[in-house]
């Protein structure tokens, strides 16, 4: 018996050394870290990330939000008491009244710390990489490091240092931080290629983030000053930038404004730098279809791709536009305000693949497809499709018709669905499911108009030579010639050229940087009467700060929040 | 050769046996024995199934049946001895009579009940941890689909509160307060010996696969000197449930079966079409009347009928017990198309070999769980808000579309989830004594589900809907091998027994999803032929997946010492290894001491009142690891994947993209609690009344969350860490309470259970961490509800004040930090806590004759209830614009209905309620009354009745209500949107045994 016992308990213990002996090594099965890659697969499989944000970093909500509901450009009220509310984020943001919580400060953020220690990583990885292109590719990568930082000292007033992945980065404010940046950027200056873009940075690229340093230096140097002083060395500098750029011949101004924005415009010659977007890559959708009616749908094969009713332009940037022609109306005027893409036929009646949604900024009622979402597009004959006046169907608002108001504003009747003006500047995606997503057009960063308006800012800024900004404001006017040109302007100067670059460069993430940078910022417009000179940066995100409190003093809240 | 031995069989060895066997008969008469026959009851005339009867000095003994009754062979003169659990042994001279009727006196003290603690049971008497052990007679009744629906109010200290009313939704259950901030606080359940794993493999609660009537006890180890040998896992308490077994020497068949009637216990009170009419214009609105008058919560609600049938066998001999069941639970959820099926089966087996010194323990349980789901909160928001003069159906009673609103009578019809989960659990378990009061124990378990989640939107023309079909595979593996040995040694006054052993877990989960879109109209269901779909592409339908394996490598002990039965002393030690633990902290060590002293034993309490009275004082250190897999790792990944990747040249294709997805934690570990537990359990008035007393103090420290870095030039965003200093307190009294009086006829008891509880966050390095998501409700996206504060409790609301409506009609908000403008970040406050202070329950049975009659009752208090629901529909705005309220809408008849309504204390609600939980009226038919005992051994029949009210001064549709709104995996608490409202059932009901 006792053999027996001892013979079971054997067997038993045996049982369990088989089943339960173990060191404890986690297995991982589910992902792998990465090994036995080529030189030229770790070297774009490290400069790919460092571009791979900005997508959403230019986002509806990040970056454009930031950078143009915070202005006179946008406004977003809360959509029929039903859309946009946000807990009033954007209300806030409009009114200058921006918490450190607020999630979209906190994205935005977030795209760009994680894409400068992306840059940190490829910065460390690249310098010992033979790949052919690796030395191009560490040149990139240094240079949107500068960039990020660039938006990062316009945004939250603070620039990072970091050089070693380990080590804890240097915060840096003011003119430590301009001269940081520009020291990268004209360190890796005769590096780089010029023959990778627009969609990877170039020796343009640097040449006019350089000039937007120079020409901002002012601001970022003393934040919070009644009066910037822009100095004159740094005016000929953002001259000779735009100069070498203007002067390369590389680039020229779109004879049709809107192909600028087109879904096919990454071949454009007028981009400088802009952000590579392809629909396989599922780029986004949301410059095109942040700004349209719910009830507007541009494809007619995809139901399901409408636009959201976000913001509008505020009734003032309107104005600015009617009293810069008046009595000629904007349209008609400026072919950068709106092109006509929509002409109904008598019968009502057009083929699917005539269809295409106007571009600029809406006004009145709008026309399209009826039905969409639950309701199948009515048709009228072999690939036909009856267009109409559009309503707020989707919106549970039938009878209400979808015609763009000037007016909008917080109240209930201004935050209807259909008030103010919209934007269709970017194309709407030909491939996008839902309209959001699949996005192909290339979102601009730097283009030659931008340069050539720079260049006319600083000749006003240094010796206000009127005479010579003009002729820089008229040749990017005189360009748009695919319809009629907008006419001559006949004098310049500082607001002038203002509201030019409102009309040139409205909607493409820069109106809150403009208004900073000519003493609008603290005016008043719509919704907005907040003079806090504190509200020209962010808040540094709540989470960030929680993050640091563990460094007493390492990481100091922006004041006024 | 056959052939001969087939003779051989016949003629000479068939005879010697049957001569053999008439000889045994023969001896039998000649010992002029005969048969004794009787029936054993109890006190109140019940029969006392299984008692042993044995004949005194001898050999000779059998069991009692169902129905009392014995026969047992004796003679004259001889002496039976009665025994059972829970009564007085009693003893019965043998006279010339043949038929005896017993009466069995139940024992005046309960305290002889075994309990189950971990790796083994003792004695309640003799228990030095707080445990409470809970037998099925004592359970909750109704329509119970998950166990833990059992014990909600039954134990002191345990708070059990449903998410939502929805059949099968999961249940959240806290022993002694929430420890963490982001971890599950559940605590550790473990069936018939093998943990379970928390990971879920589908929609509803993980422990609905149990059938509630095949478990015998639950046993809740709630300090942690009861729950130290489970070390890095007790640090919530321990749940073990344990099956039913079979007896030796019965045989039973069992039969129950019920239906219960189910409504929804309390609509929201939103307009009629009729006051619609009337209020929209008063609010400044254009009334948008379709004409009709509509009902729309009538619409997708339903009068539930829920169908159990249950059958049992079991029984055994002497060497072999058997018990095994067959369930089946049909429920319908009170919103339409909503179904809950669970099909169990169960088999337990025990068998003794070698003169009982080995045993073999056999359980097996299979189960299928079917749940078809509506799309819940969809439905709930169109049932609610959705303006009443809309038609939900034409003349013909078709749902009809109009545009502008969505009939949720559509996608009733055309959206659902499919759940099925499949599961089985099963364990082998052999004990070997080895020497006398040595045994060793060998535990062999699986745990194996299986679950498929189909997610389908069927093609519609109007409304138009594409189709679409995404489909979730789950999968969890778990196997528990165990290997440990018990000593006892008794030398009065000594008592020593110790424990000691090994421990592996090994735990595989994965999960897998695909989808397919764009399907033709048709007959035919997405489900059952997803090759119909006519898209599928990266962009909308990348594949998922994930799989892990957890390893829990533990050593466990346990050493009990008594002295002279009057002093206790308990020590449990473990030590836990984890996979999940970093590089330098791969094993954790908890122990616990605890000590005892039986008062009641001493010699001056000899003539005291109480016939019992215990002093228990304990402490220990518990863990919890529910941390996520891989966070001990770095993770440098590769992927062509639209953030990863972007464009190097004109064409593709694209470069994978390579970063680090997550940094290393080497010092990552498990979270630490320390807890001491005094208490005090006593019987008086000869153990009617008796009760248990016990204070708790719990504070857990190593807080896993998730951090932002301090630079925030860092490849992950977030870093998995311990907060070292950081501390939760959890502290409280509980109170259990029970009188009993039994006598022939008529027998009462009542009793009840109160605990006060208080939580503390303390030494956060953080102002304030954020959970109870707002977003989802339109224009409430981004705002937080909770708030973890230093000084507060865990579940704290963190609000700005509302202070009323000003002139201008707007709201007016507390300027907490005077800085002029209101409602900013800093002007928040706490605003109470989703916790209850109080939680509390009685409960009280009669029984007259036939007749018993059961109550159970459930409350909290000190509690707030979040109303997102009330703050994302039922606002003036929302009435002006033909969106249907409640009255609450328009209660600041100063308001402007251009006045927002951002989160605030204005939808702040108070939580408390008192509900009756269950109420049961059984009658007991006497079957040798009826004349059928000879068939019939028992048979019942009975009504409960289920929620029938709860008196709170809540609004919604009930106030035990947790909806999960979790930031990053930081628990939320109190929040109701959208749930589903619990119903009020009425269940009838038959019991019947052969």
């Amino acid at each position: 018996m006792i053999k027996k016992i001892f013979s079971l308990v054997l067997i038993f213990a045996g049982i369990s050394i088989i089943h339960s002996c173990t060191k404890l090594k986690e297995q991982v099965l589910d992902e792998s870290s990465v090994t036995g890659l080529t030189e030229q697969q770790i070297a774009e499989g490290n400069i790919a990330p460092v571009y791979a944000l900005l997508p959403t970093l230019f986002q509806h909500t990040n970056l454009f939000s930031l950078q143009e509901i915070s202005s006179d450009e946008a406004i977003l009220p809360y959509r029929g008491g039903t859309d946009w509310g946000d807990n009033g984020i954007y209300m806030s943001l409009h009114r200058h009244e921006t918490l450190s919580s607020d999630p979209n400060v906190n994205n935005t953020w977030n795209q760009i710390v994680q894409s400068i220690s992306r840059s940190v990583t490829a910065i460390n990885a690249l310098a010992t990489n033979n790949y052919v292109n690796a030395k191009t590719f560490l040149a990139e990568a240094r240079a949107m490091r500068a960039y990020y930082n660039m938006l990062s000292l316009d945004l939250f007033g603070i620039s990072f240092k970091k050089e070693d992945p380990d080590a804890t980065s240097e915060i840096l404010r003011g003119d430590v931080a301009i001269n940081y940046i520009k020291s990268e950027l004209l360190a890796v200056e005769p590096l780089l290629d010029n023959t990778t873009g627009p969609g990877r940075m170039t020796k343009a690229g640097v040449w006019g983030l350089l000039a937007k340093l120079y020409l901002n230096a002012a601001v970022w140097r003393d934040r919070y000053a009644a009066t910037f002083t822009f100095k004159t060395d740094e005016m000929d500098k953002v001259i000779e930038y735009c100069d070498k750029i203007i002067s390369s011949n590389q680039f020229q101004l779109a004879s049709e404004y809107f192909s600028i924005f087109d879904n096919n415009n990454h071949n454009n010659k007028e981009l400088i730098f802009a952000i590579d977007q392809r629909s396989d890559l599922n780029g986004h959708n949301r410059m095109a279809y942040f700004s349209l009616s719910g009830d507007q749908f541009p494809l007619p094969s995809v139901p399901a791709a409408n636009g959201t009713d976000g913001p509008a332009i505020t009734p003032e940037f309107y104005q600015s536009w009617v009293s810069a022609y008046s009595p000629v109306d904007p349209a008609t005027a400026d072919p950068r305000f709106f092109k006509k893409n929509l002409n109904i036929p008598v019968d009502s009646c057009i083929l699917g693949t005539d269809f295409k949604i106007d571009r600029g900024i809406m006004r009145g009622q709008q026309y399209g497809l009826i039905g969409g979402r639950n309701i199948p597009f009515t048709t009228c004959g072999t690939g036909k499709y009856k267009i109409g006046k559009l309503y707020n169907v989707t919106r549970g608002k039938p009878t209400l018709p979808v015609d763009f108001t000037e007016a909008i504003d917080f109240t209930v009747a201004g935050s209807n669905y259909s008030t103010g003006y919209r934007v269709e500047k970017y194309e709407f995606s030909s491939v996008t499911t839902d309209g959001r997503n699949r996005g192909e057009h290339d979102i601009i960063i730097l283009r030659l108009a931008d340069i050539f308006l720079m260049r006319a800012e600083a000749k006003l800024r240094k010796n206000n030579d009127a005479a010579a900004a003009l002729i820089d404001v008229n040749t990017v006017r005189a360009a748009r010639t695919a319809r009629t040109a907008p006419p001559a302007l006949l004098t310049m100067s500082l607001d002038l050229l203002f509201r030019e670059r409102g009309f040139e460069l409205y909607w493409e993430h820069q109106r809150r940087t403009d208004m900073i940078r000519f003493g609008k910022y603290e005016g008043t417009w719509t919704e907005k009467t907040n003079t806090d000179k504190q509200k020209r940066i962010f808040p540094i995100p709540l989470n960030a700060i929680n993050g640091a409190s563990n460094i007493p003093g390492y990481l100091v809240q922006n004041p006024g929040y | 050769m056959q052939k001969l031995n087939q003779r051989l069989l016949f003629f000479r060895v068939l005879p010697a046996l049957l001569t053999f066997f008439f000889s045994l008969m023969m001896l039998v008469v000649q010992a002029q024995q005969r048969q004794i026959s009787g029936t054993v009851t109890d006190g109140k005339g019940s029969p006392v199934a299984s008692a042993t009867v044995a004949v005194k000095g001898s050999k000779t003994s059998t069991l009692t049946a169902d129905n009392g009754s014995f026969t047992i062979s004796a003679k004259d003169g001889d002496v039976l001895v009665f025994s059972a659990i829970s009564f007085e042994t009693t003893e019965v001279k043998i006279t010339s009579e043949s038929s005896y009727s017993v009466t069995m006196n139940a024992t005046t003290v309960v305290l002889s009940d075994v309990v189950v603690v971990g790796y083994g049971t003792q004695n309640k008497k003799d228990v030095t941890g707080a445990v409470k052990s809970l037998k099925a007679a004592s359970f909750n009744k109704g329509i119970i689909t998950s166990p833990q629906q059992l014990l909600q109010g039954k134990v002191s200290g345990v708070n059990v509160t449903s998410v939502s009313g929805e059949p099968g939704v999961q249940l959240g259950i806290t022993i002694r307060g929430p420890g963490g901030v982001r971890t599950s606080n559940t605590p550790l359940f473990v069936v018939d010996g093998i943990p379970l794993d928390n990971n879920v493999t589908g929609r509803g609660d993980p422990l609905n696969f149990l059938n509630p009537q095949d478990i015998e006890s639950m046993d809740v180890l709630k300090d942690a000197s009861a729950t130290a040998i489970y070390g890095s896992r007790g640090a919530n308490g321990v749940v073990i449930i344990t099956t039913k077994k079979g007896k030796a020497g019965t045989s039973q068949l069992s039969f129950s079966t019920s239906l219960g009637i189910s409504k929804i216990a309390r609509k929201y009170d939103v307009f009629t079409a009729d006051e619609f009419r009337r209020e929209v214009p008063k609010t400044g609105g254009t009334i948008d009347d379709k004409g009709a008058s509509t009902d729309w919560q009538d619409e997708v609600f339903r009068t539930a009928y829920t169908q159990n049938y249950n059958l049992t066998l079991s029984g055994g001999a002497d060497k072999l017990t058997y018990f095994a069941s067959f369930g089946m639970q049909k429920q319908e959820g009170v919103m339409k198309t909503n179904d809950l099926d669970r099909y169990s089966g169960r088999f337990n087996a025990t068998q003794r070999f070698w003169d009982d010194r080995l045993t073999i323990d056999v359980t097996l349980g299979v189960t299928t769980t079917k749940n078809d789901r509506p799309f819940i909160s969809t439905i709930l928001g169109q049932a609610i808000t959705n303006n009443p003069t809309y038609p939900a159906r034409d003349a013909s009673g078709n749902p009809v579309f109009v545009a502008g609103i969505n009939n949720p009578l559509f996608s009733l019809e055309g959206e659902r989830e499919f759940n099925t989960i499949n599961r089985v659990l099963g364990s082998i378990s052999t004990s070997l004594k080895i020497v006398k009061g040595l045994v060793y124990k060998f535990n062999f378990g699986i745990d194996n589900a299986n679950g498929t989640n189909d997610i389908q939107t069927k093609p519609s023309v109007t409304p138009f809907r594409e189709g679409r079909l995404e489909t979730f595979y789950n999968y969890n593996r778990s196997r528990l091998v165990e290997n440990y040995v018990t000593y006892n040694w008794v030398k009065s006054p000594h008592n020593v027994s110790a424990l000691a052993g090994h421990s592996y877990q090994r735990i595989f989960v994965q999960g897998r999803n695909n989808s397919v879109n764009r399907f033709p109209v048709g007959p035919v269901q997405p489900q059952y032929n997803p090759g119909l779909g006519q898209l599928l592409d990266l962009a909308t339908n990348r594949p998922g997946g994930y799989a892990f394996i957890n390893e829990l490598q533990s050593f466990f002990g346990r050493v009990t010492y008594q002295y002279n039965s009057k002093y206790l002393a308990t020590i449990n030690f473990r030590a836990d290894g984890s996979t999940k633990f970093g590089e330098n902290n791969k094993y954790g060590y908890f122990p616990s001491f605890s000590l005892g002293w039986k008062i009641s034993e001493e010699d001056f309490m000899k003539n005291s009142i109480f016939s019992n009275l215990k002093l228990r004082a304990g402490w220990g250190i518990t863990g919890n690891q529910e941390i996520p897999e891989k966070q001990t790792q770095a993770l440098f990944t590769s992927s062509t994947a639209g953030t990863l990747s972007y464009p190097l040249t004109g064409n593709g294709p694209y470069p994978a993209g390579t970063i680090y997805a997550r940094l290393a934690n080497p010092d990552l570990q498990w979270e630490t609690s320390k807890q001491i537990d005094v208490g005090l359990d006593f019987a008086l008035m000869k153990g009617a009344l008796s009760g248990t007393l016990d204070y708790f103090r719990k504070v857990t420290n190593d807080i896993l969350l998730v951090v932002p870095p301090a630079d925030p030039i860092q490849p992950a965003t977030t870093l998995w860490t311990n907060v070292k200093d950081m501390t939760i307190t959890n502290q409280g009294v509980e109170l259990e309470l029970d009188y009993k009086h039994n006598g022939k006829n008529f027998g009462y008891n009542v009793g009840g259970n109160i605990t006060y509880m208080k939580n503390k966050v303390e030494n956060s390095p953080y102002t304030v961490i954020a959970s109870g998501n707002a977003s989802g409700p339109a224009g409430l996206t981004s705002a937080t509800l909770n708030g973890y504060i230093n000084g507060e409790p865990i579940g704290s609301f963190y609000l700005n004040q509302w202070l009323g409506i000003g002139s201008n009609g707007l709201s007016v908000y507390f300027d907490k930090d005077k800085n002029g403008t209101t409602y900013t970040d800093n002007d928040r406050i706490v605003a109470g806590t989703a916790l209850p202070k109080f939680i509390y329950s009685f409960y009280g049975g009669i029984t007259i004759k036939d007749f018993d009659f059961n109550v159970n009752m459930n409350g909290v208090s000190g509690n707030k209830i979040y109303d997102l629901t009330a703050n994302a529909s039922f606002t003036k705005v929302n009435l002006s614009r033909n969106g249907n309220t409640t009255a609450e809408a328009i209660a600041e008849p100063n308001e402007s209905v251009s006045n927002a309504a951002p989160v605030s204390t204005r939808y702040l609600k108070n939580g408390a309620y008192l509900r009756m939980n269950n109420m049961t009226l059984g009658y007991n038919f006497n079957p040798s009354k009826l004349g059928i005992s000879k068939w019939v051994s028992n048979l019942r029949v009975f009504a409960t009745g289920q929620n029938l009210f709860v008196i709170t001064d809540y609004n919604g549709y009930d106030p035990e209500v947790n909806a999960d709104r979790n930031i990053s995996g930081v628990t939320s608490y109190g929040i109701d949107y959208l749930s589903y409202p619990k119903a009020k059932s009425f269940i009838f009901g038959l019991n019947l045994s052969f």
